[in-house]
């Protein structure tokens, strides 16, 4: 009898009916392989999450070395400078104010971290992913989503006719 | 061996506890990523202290489910 069955192509072997034990334990395993994939997917984003917390840990302490930007010769006022500080993938803005003022920020937005640049006629550094502004000279915050003014490129104008970048500061 | 209605309740709510813990995780990466874009450290890492303690709740809920 239980020979016959068998022999029917894609049947349930009559052992499976006699001892049907086995068609729920089969399902539990794959739960618990599910959830173990679960699992594993959250100690994955887990260890993400803490190399990101690292990555801008790390980010945040890089100060810059001094180093030469720009020749003042080749700055006129009101004119704006592009440069990177302190690593090439943190990019810097400089502008000069006046004869012997000088001005530099991080172009990096402390909203979301899009690129900010200078509107003359309005005097500040807008930002237009989310038309967040900031004051031309201080950085701060004049309007828009951004709660923490612009990081600033500390400068020096030395007598070898250079401005030099001596580090940056983040503001609170 | 043959699972209990009621075991079997208790196993759907674990695997919905762990679906739950998983959106968690995937919304606390946007948090950490938007923290690295504003270079908030502060917020960066009480983010993956959150995470971490999520993860630990998930493995306990794991351990929950074996027979
Ligand atoms: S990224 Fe600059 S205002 Fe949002």
């Amino acid at each position: 009898m239980a020979d016959d069955d068998s022999a029917v192509e894609g049947a349930e072997p009559a052992w499976k009916r006699d001892f049907p034990y086995e068609a729920a334990a089969e399902e539990e395993v794959t739960r618990r392989e599910f959830a173990r994939y679960l699992v594993l997917g959250t100690g994955a984003l887990a260890i993400g999450n803490i190399g990101l917390a690292a990555w801008t840990q790390l980010r945040r302490v890089a100060g810059g070395e001094p180093r030469a930007i720009v020749a003042l010769a080749d700055l006129p006022i009101g004119a704006t400078h592009l440069f990177r500080y302190p690593t090439e993938a943190d990019p810097a803005v400089m502008l000069r104010v006046s004869e012997d003022q000088f001005v530099a920020f991080s172009q990096k937005c402390t909203h979301l971290g899009c690129v900010v640049y200078h509107q003359p006629e309005r005097d500040r550094w807008h930002c237009p992913c989310h038309k967040g502004d900031f004051d031309a000279i201080s950085g701060a915050v004049l309007s828009g989503p951004p709660t923490r003014p612009l990081d600033q490129i500390v400068l020096e104008v030395r007598p070898d006719g250079f401005v030099w970048a001596l580090g940056r500061e983040v503001k609170a | 061996m043959r699972v209990s209605p009621r075991g079997r309740q208790s196993s759907s709510a674990v695997l919905i506890y762990l679906i739950v813990l998983m959106s968690l995780q995937l919304f606390l990466i946007t948090v950490a990523a938007e923290a690295w874009l504003t270079d908030e450290a502060a917020l960066a890492w009480s983010t993956a202290a959150v995470s971490v303690v999520l993860f630990g709740c998930a493995a306990a809920f794991l351990r929950y489910l074996r027979p």
